[in-house]
């Protein structure tokens, strides 16, 4: 295995103390998590004395937390079901399928890619608005897939271009048709791709801030980072609350990507040998 | 490629040409018919605990007034909010009522705003801070709170170093001798300074300024004909300047925070004095949390100049104000009027700490350093930073870090400061 | 005709059609929501401020950028981060390739270094914040080696190196997972030669992995520089405003100043787009030098 080269050995020293500096934050986020707001303010590095679990408790409580984590909840896992599906679905057709206008219609898709979100914020919301869909679930959903679509696509086109065509004629010759090589043969082979794309899509819709204040002006349509953020006040010292509300809403990525990291790793063999 | 390029410049020209995308849309004109159901008011207050009891008086006083009409506080995050609110303004659709700082950013925004002054007149008297929220004669917003910037320090440092806790220095030479001695006995720097912001100069400039300009000059400042090359001007910023090189101020002001960190250096005693604020954060609660309530003191600004008479700087802090848009102004404006109660205002106080705007509000129970402050303000004057536009005190924040730095001389900042304040 | 006739010649019209039905629900939604916005954004910076609102005025919007040295230094630091964009590409790389083999602890390394990337700008910029303060641990730590204290978000000449520094920092776990699926369609007998015949690592990454995941690594390199220019807002307001002495400003935080504050949404606009035309130009030269060169092997 290519893992024997001795070099392996001397680089995990330097990747060991990175590791340590990854998870130095997090600790640290919980340490002050756990510290009250006068121990945090005089001595902010220090291990905290006690665990202060209203911290937790007044962050969940205090902003109607617990409505924002099921709106996050429901628009982003729609906004990322259907990010993977529209975004397969075209880095497919752009990359294995010749038609006319596919060239520009992927340059479509990358100058969208480099729009900055400021330069649209105003203009979107004024279609939002004329469409009838702020304020609404489908609109926030919307607005989070049309975001995020581009990158989507980008990643899922010039990864099944890695995909030697004779895959795709093979499965035409057995008799699929186009949608049919999608469903059997792209969907499958596409798998590390789609995971890693979709923890990101969820990474970015999750603690996205400013799409979701600009879509849902109505406090109870809010999403979780909002609340987050709304722990921080102009001028507000109360950190450890803030750093509460901050696990609070970290936990459920770190568990996604957890979760998914070891399929990016192993399920790539089972998508090539079933394609 | 050159095609692409080609189609690009057609395309801008184009755009160029037709630029008539009109900023605002015409706003529609308010159908009286329309039964109004509900307010929506933003501000960036009303999800903090210690607003908590005022929102819920000044909801049930409207309540009374307006019983069939719903409110909706909408708490933005404060640095997304101004943003926000531009792309409100420019759709002219959002909320009824929404939250201001005074100066310059409700100044900047008034043709959205509704002018209140047939509905507020009965409160003139009782509230003060008006001046902020006003512009052209014409009051666009109810202040809440007063927002100004006296000198704290910790009484405790001053009695480990041998003062006298109750008289502190009324001089400039004296105010260094004694920190000289508070240095030499506690190891704490004179001032607390966080310059990262670039908001240390303002609090710096409204703090001091009143020592070191005569009234003349300090009046003529407000009225907006400033003498930038006037020996007492360069004073004051050779006197921001003075004070780093000469080790007053904690390390790396230019790197520290104001927000919070510099008001953490002085609730943990590392710093005896520092120029704070009167209401939000960073005032006598905020202090008296850790130094204790009787061992926070308030101090006038010390006299550099002779014939300078100190006075408090103050204006008027937040205020809520009415959209133009809004269907039904008098309900709005009652609504304003509701969260300017003396009732309100006076859990506002009591429960964040923040100087309210109504004078009518019993203090005498409070802090000794409050009792301070509002003694002060019968005498007081508008603070010199806020006569300044928002670009100026912006440019004032990078050329004042480069003077602590030493990258910039008092003449050279000063001429900038001048042509900025006067295209402004 | 027959029933079963004309659905096959739906069927078939369907099948013709496969490309166009694939890729419609994602055009449309894209040219409804960013393109057509991104015109009446353009539009808009055409238009004037404050007493000219809504009146046409031309190209003054960027004349007025052009010679605000606030913008100008925006753009230097773009300049900047453009230069150290390889850099971030070339550290989630290598790390997914030392991971992909297989050095001791691997499983550990691919679950932390996600963890920064979890976690708000804003939180992170407060823990750099202290770390990096003035009489800050890492000051204290340089100390005792007899490095004097540098005010690493004070000093103007510094500030940019180190905001980027963290940035790096907060997201290289997001481009390791790209690489790490990157990896997971590389085909694995290509290593294995390179083995047999002796390849040194250097040369098997030079030789084999490079060539083999030119693609990904042209998508980092674009995203990655999508990421430091607009997404760096939140650790610019928290570490450092903008400041020391304006030096680490960015356009989006330029814009974000106009917009917010200065209340000049026209100019907000105007400056923008011009980040919207050096991302393209910027994005499009990546990709047709990453595609050459990757072509090429």
């Amino acid at each position: 295995m290519a893992g024997r080269h001795l070099g392996n050995r001397i680089v995990a020293v330097p990747m060991a103390v990175l590791a340590l500096a990854t998870i130095y934050p997090l600790m640290f986020t919980a340490n002050v998590a756990m510290k009250s707001r006068r121990e945090y303010i005089l001595d902010r590095f220090s291990l905290t004395s006690s665990l202060q679990w209203d911290n937790i408790v007044k962050a969940w409580s205090s902003v109607g937390m617990a409505r924002y984590f099921a709106n996050s909840l429901l628009v982003v896992s729609v906004s990322v079901a259907l990010l993977l599906l529209l975004g397969s679905m075209a880095g497919f057709a752009l990359s294995q399928l010749r038609f006319r206008g596919s060239k520009a219609l992927y340059l479509v898709c990358i100058a969208a890619l480099l729009i900055p979100f400021q330069v649209i914020m105003v203009p979107l919301a004024r279609v939002m608005a004329d469409a009838g869909l702020i304020d609404t679930y489908p609109g926030l959903i919307l607005a989070y897939v049309a975001q995020f679509l581009p990158f989507t696509i980008f990643l899922m086109t010039s990864y099944y271009k890695g995909i030697p065509a004779e895959i795709v004629d093979a499965a035409r010759i057995d008799g699929n048709t186009t949608y049919g090589v999608y469903l059997r043969i792209m969907l499958p082979m596409g798998v590390p791709a789609l995971l890693s794309v979709g923890i990101l899509d969820t990474l970015f819709c999750w603690n996205d801030v400013l799409i979701s204040l600009l879509m849902m002006p109505s406090a109870e349509n809010r999403t979780l980072m909002i609340g987050v953020t709304s722990l921080r006040g102009q001028y507000s010292d109360d950190i450890p609350t803030f750093a509460s509300g901050v696990l609070i809403a970290a936990i459920p990525v770190l568990m996604v990507y957890l979760f998914l990291q070891r399929q990016i790793a192993d399920g790539v063999t089972a998508g090539s040998t079933k394609g | 490629m050159k095609q692409r390029i080609l189609w690009s410049a057609v395309l801008v020209a184009g755009l160029a040409l037709a630029g008539c995308g009109s900023a605002t849309r015409p706003t529609t004109s308010a159908s009286d018919s329309e039964k109004v159901a509900k307010l929506v008011v933003w501000d960036w207050k009303s999800g903090e605990e210690t607003a908590a009891a005022y929102i819920q008086k000044a909801k049930a006083d409207f309540a009374k007034k307006h019983p069939g009409v719903a409110v909706e506080f909408v708490a933005q995050p404060f640095d997304q909010y101004y943003t926000l609110l531009g792309a409100a303004i420019q759709a002219s659709k959002g909320p009824d009522v929404m939250l201001f700082n005074g100066g310059g950013q409700i100044r900047d925004r008034v043709a959205a705003l509704l002018p209140l002054d047939q509905y507020v007149a009965e409160d003139k008297e009782r509230l003060a801070g008006w001046d902020a929220f006003s512009q052209d004669g014409k009051i666009y917003a109810a202040p809440v709170t007063l927002q100004g910037h006296p000198i704290y320090y910790n009484k405790t440092l001053y009695e480990k170093a041998g003062l006298d806790p109750a008289g502190p220095a009324k001089t400039w030479q004296d105010l260094v001798r004694d920190c000289g001695a508070i240095k030499k006995a506690t190891g704490a720097r004179c001032f607390a300074l966080g310059n990262k912001e670039g908001f240390g100069i303002q609090f710096f400039l409204s703090g001091l300024g009143s020592g070191v300009l005569t009234p003349q000059e300090y009046d003529d400042w407000i009225a907006g004909k400033r003498d930038w090359n006037s020996p007492n001007v360069k004073r004051l910023f050779a006197l921001w300047k003075e004070a780093e090189s000469s080790g007053l101020n904690n390390d790396g002001a230019n790197s520290t925070a104001l927000f919070n960190d510099a008001f953490a250096v002085v609730q943990s005693g590392k710093a005896a004095h520092i120029i704070g604020l009167m209401s939000d954060i960073g005032h006598w609660k905020d202090f008296g949390e850790f130094l204790g309530a009787d061992k926070v003191g308030v101090m006038a600004a010390p006299v550099v100049t002779d014939g300078a008479t100190p006075s408090l700087p103050y204006d008027g802090g937040i205020g809520y104000a009415v959209a133009k848009w809004t269907k039904d102004p008098r309900l709005a404006a009652d609504l304003v009027r509701s969260l300017t109660t003396t009732d309100a205002l006076n859990s506002f106080y009591s429960d964040a700490g923040a100087i309210a705007s109504d004078t009518t509000i019993d203090v005498s129970k409070a802090a000794p350093a409050v009792g301070t402050i509002v003694s002060q303000i019968k005498s007081g004057k508008p603070a010199l930073h806020v006569a300044l536009s928002s670009k100026t005190l912006d440019l004032m924040g990078r050329l004042s870090q480069k003077l602590l730095s030493g990258s910039a001389t008092v003449d050279e900042v000063v001429k900038q400061l001048a042509a900025s304040d006067k295209a402004g | 005709m027959g029933a079963g006739a004309r659905r096959a010649s739906l069927g078939a019209r369907f099948e013709r059609h496969a490309p166009y039905v694939l890729v419609a629900p994602a055009v449309l939604i894209i040219v409804a929501l960013r393109l057509w916005p991104l015109l009446l954004g353009v539009n808009f910076s055409f238009t004037g401020d404050g007493e000219r609102n809504g009146s046409a005025v031309g190209f003054d919007n960027y004349l007025e950028l052009l010679q605000d040295p606030l913008f100008q230094g925006s753009l230097r630091n773009v300049g900047l981060l453009v230069l150290l964009l390889p850099l971030a590409v070339a550290i989630p790389g290598m790390l997914a390739t030392f991971i992909y083999l297989r050095v001791p602890g691997h499983r550990v390394f691919r679950s932390v270094y996600f963890f920064p990337a979890v976690l708000s700008p804003v939180i992170v910029g407060a823990i750099f914040n202290l770390m990096l303060a003035f009489d800050g641990p890492l000051n204290a730590l340089l100390g005792t080696v007899g490095v004097g204290p540098v005010d690493w978000l004070g000093d103007p000449d510094v500030a940019m190196f180190t905001v980027v520094g963290v940035q790096i920092w907060a997201t290289f776990g997001m481009a390791l997972v790209v690489f790490l699926a990157g990896f997971a369609s590389l085909d694995a007998t290509l290593l294995d030669a390179a083995r047999v015949d002796g390849a040194s690592l250097a040369r098997t990454i030079w030789h084999v992995i490079i060539p083999s995941l030119s693609r990904t690594i042209q998508f980092v390199f674009v995203t990655t520089m999508i990421g430091m220019l607009t997404s760096m807002f939140g650790l610019l307001y928290v570490m450092t405003s903008g400041g020391p002495e304006g030096s680490t400003y960015l356009p989006e935080y330029y814009i974000w100043i106009q917009q917010g504050q200065m209340n000049r949404p026209a100019l907000a606009s105007a400056a923008s787009t011009v980040l919207f035309v050096i991302m393209l130009v910027v994005g499009l030269l990546q990709i047709s030098v990453l595609r050459r060169t990757g072509g090429r092997t």
